[in-house]
């Protein structure tokens, strides 16, 4: 209603200014959006927007004390508002007001819009003009079958008769109407763009507070329901990822795979980070060319050694002794330098490739039948990088 | 993501520029010593190739960092990217206040439990079931949280998310590391 008053407003003077226009083009946006959005009965995402800009202005407009924005709900209200209306914008969100204006049903709020849309294309307008529109928009609303509107019908109701009917109302409609017609001078006066954007908000407000009030309740289910949704999703990819995991049914088995999984891997890096360290001091020792009669040994010994606890998953702990052994017995002689132990690395990261397209000596130390690195690439990587 | 190939050739520069660093630093180490070096700069340059996106990522390289004897191979494998430690010196703030918010839900929950025990006694055995379940399903995700990297300060859906990302990075690390050593071991017994 508030908004619909506006547009009147708009387009009585809208002779005089020329930004006007531009106004009412915006406006007539706003209500095609606002109206689908009625429609959907779906109000969230206008309102979420709008909302914390708006209270901000009707701080602001109060603070300021100015008397249009206060004028305006009085017309609007028939005087018997507007002492909530001006409560509301202190109590925050939870105005009374709100459900007031809550509960159009979405038939009712169309045609309010489409009604609305229809008086902005006006030009010339008088008070009368006003006030029949306003007249047959009330009744519009109390159409409205819902229960739960049955508290702004009753609100509603005196006035709407007293639009109607008695005389003594009349005369104070008309009292409205001038107050009106002075505000329209009053606004025409002042013209800023400033305050019709203020309105505009103002409008989206209502919008907003009631969207919100009723889906308070509903948000906590829905976000509830989209978080599973997405552990469900992740848990699905996990399942893909680890091998094994895929008869599993129930949370607590695939966690169950997922931790061996992880806890394999990590035993893994160990292992290999160690038996990484032997070798590289061997390939020092065959760098270096030194007399080495116990290597075939440590080289018969390892693979048997490393074989088991990929496989069985055994902590490889157990194994220390044996590798530490059968290293350590082949350090004593020899540390490396620095710079050929990165060389070491960097041969023998090109000897994989060789390894990689032959193959066959890899399939007993890899348990993973997953094998995808391709050989050329590395092998251009490493020359690139390291030589 | 990214295909695995890239992600590995990623890994293998930085993992061969850590050693580097490593082994020019230090001349002489034990057998003990080179593979801790070697496991702390796969994992730091594992780290590295998620580029600080991931929570796991993140809590690596800061307990890498964090402590004393590592602090050091850790500096010089890094580096150059030397930025990266601060958001790990930040993270140390952030853990600690994690921590003692933890202590205050954990009493709460204490305290909520007391309450509750006595629902569970008055429950039919299908409810019983039903707070097993869920009470294995939580001892298992904090064994999960123990796992991964950081996973102390993370809500499920995170700690899954991480998860997944921390398991295909540790695939590309053993995978690469399996063939270094599988070529080492193959030159060595030419």
């Amino acid at each position: 209603m508030l908004h619909r008053l506006e547009s009147l407003e708009s387009c009585n003077f809208n002779g005089m200014d020329v930004a006007v226009l531009q106004r009412q083009a915006a406006r007539l946006e706003w209500q095609q959006q606002q109206n689908y959005v009625v429609q959907n009965n779906n109000l969230v995402e206008l309102c979420a927007s709008s909302m914390p800009q708006f209270q901000g202005l009707i701080g602001r407009n109060l603070g300021s004390g100015q008397m249009v924005e206060l004028k305006r709900p009085e017309v609007f209200l028939g005087g018997d508002g507007f002492q909530e209306f001006m409560n509301f914008p202190v109590a925050g969100p939870e105005f009374g007001d709100s459900e007031k204006l809550d509960l159009v049903p979405p038939e009712a709020a169309a045609d309010y819009c489409i009604s609305r849309t229809s008086s902005c294309q006006m030009t010339a307008l008088n008070t009368s003009v006003m006030k029949e529109e306003r007249e047959d928009m009330i009744p519009e609303k109390m159409e409205s079958p819902t229960g739960s509107c049955r508290e702004s019908f009753n609100k509603r109701k005196p006035e709407a008769v007293a639009d109607h009917k008695s005389k003594n109302k009349r005369i104070k409609g008309e009292g409205e109407s001038e107050v009106k017609t002075k505000c329209s001078t009053e606004i025409s006066r002042n013209s800023s763009k400033e305050n019709s954007k203020a309105s505009e908000v103002q409008k989206l407000d209502f919008i907003h507070v009631r969207a919100r009030r009723g889906q308070a309740t509903d948000s906590h289910s829905l976000a509830e329901r989209a978080r599973r949704e997405k552990i469900s999703k992740k848990m699905k990819c996990l399942q893909d990822l680890v091998p094994g995991c895929n008869k599993i049914t129930g949370k607590a088995g695939m966690l169950d795979e997922i931790i061996n999984y992880v806890q394999s891997l990590q035993r893994q890096v160990e292992f290999l980070s160690m038996k990484i360290a032997a070798l590289n001091s061997s390939v020092e020792f065959n760098v270096e060319n030194l007399p080495m009669k116990e290597f075939p040994a440590y080289v018969a010994n390892f693979p048997a050694a490393a074989k088991l606890p990929a496989m069985a998953g055994l902590p490889y702990f157990q194994l220390n002794p044996l590798q530490k052994e059968s290293v350590n017995c082949m350090l004593n002689e020899s540390m490396l330098p620095p710079q050929t132990a990165t060389e070491g690395i960097a041969s023998a990261s090109v000897s994989i490739s060789e390894q990689s397209l032959s193959s066959s000596s890899m399939t007993q130390l890899q348990p993973f039948p997953t094998w995808n690195m391709d050989p050329q690439g590395l092998y251009n990587m490493y020359n690139m990088g390291f030589h | 993501m990214r295909p695995h190939s890239s992600l590995k050739q990623e890994f293998v520069k930085k993992w061969m520029a850590g050693l580097q660093r490593c082994s020019f630093s230090n001349k002489n180490m034990s057998i003990l010593e080179r593979k801790k070096a070697i496991k702390l700069s796969a994992d730091v340059a594992m780290a590295s190739v998620r580029n600080s996106t991931t929570c796991w990522s993140r809590a690596l390289i800061s307990s890498a960092s964090k402590d004393g004897s590592d602090n050091h191979l850790v500096e010089q494998i890094l580096g150059p990217e030397t930025e990266s430690n601060r958001p790990a010196m930040a993270n140390k703030a952030q853990t600690r206040r994690a921590s003692v918010c933890k202590k205050i839900v954990k009493r709460s929950r204490r305290i909520r439990r007391r309450g509750r025990r006595k629902c569970v006694a008055a429950a039919p055995a299908k409810a019983l079931t039903s707070t097993i379940a869920k009470h294995l399903v939580r001892k298992r995700t904090q064994v999960l949280k123990s796992l991964i990297p950081g996973g102390e300060f993370m809500n499920e859906i995170c700690l899954i998310e991480e998860t997944l990302d921390y398991i295909t990075s540790l695939r590309i690390q053993v995978d690469v590391m399996r063939s270094l050593a599988a070529g080492a071991s193959v030159r060595a017994s030419e």
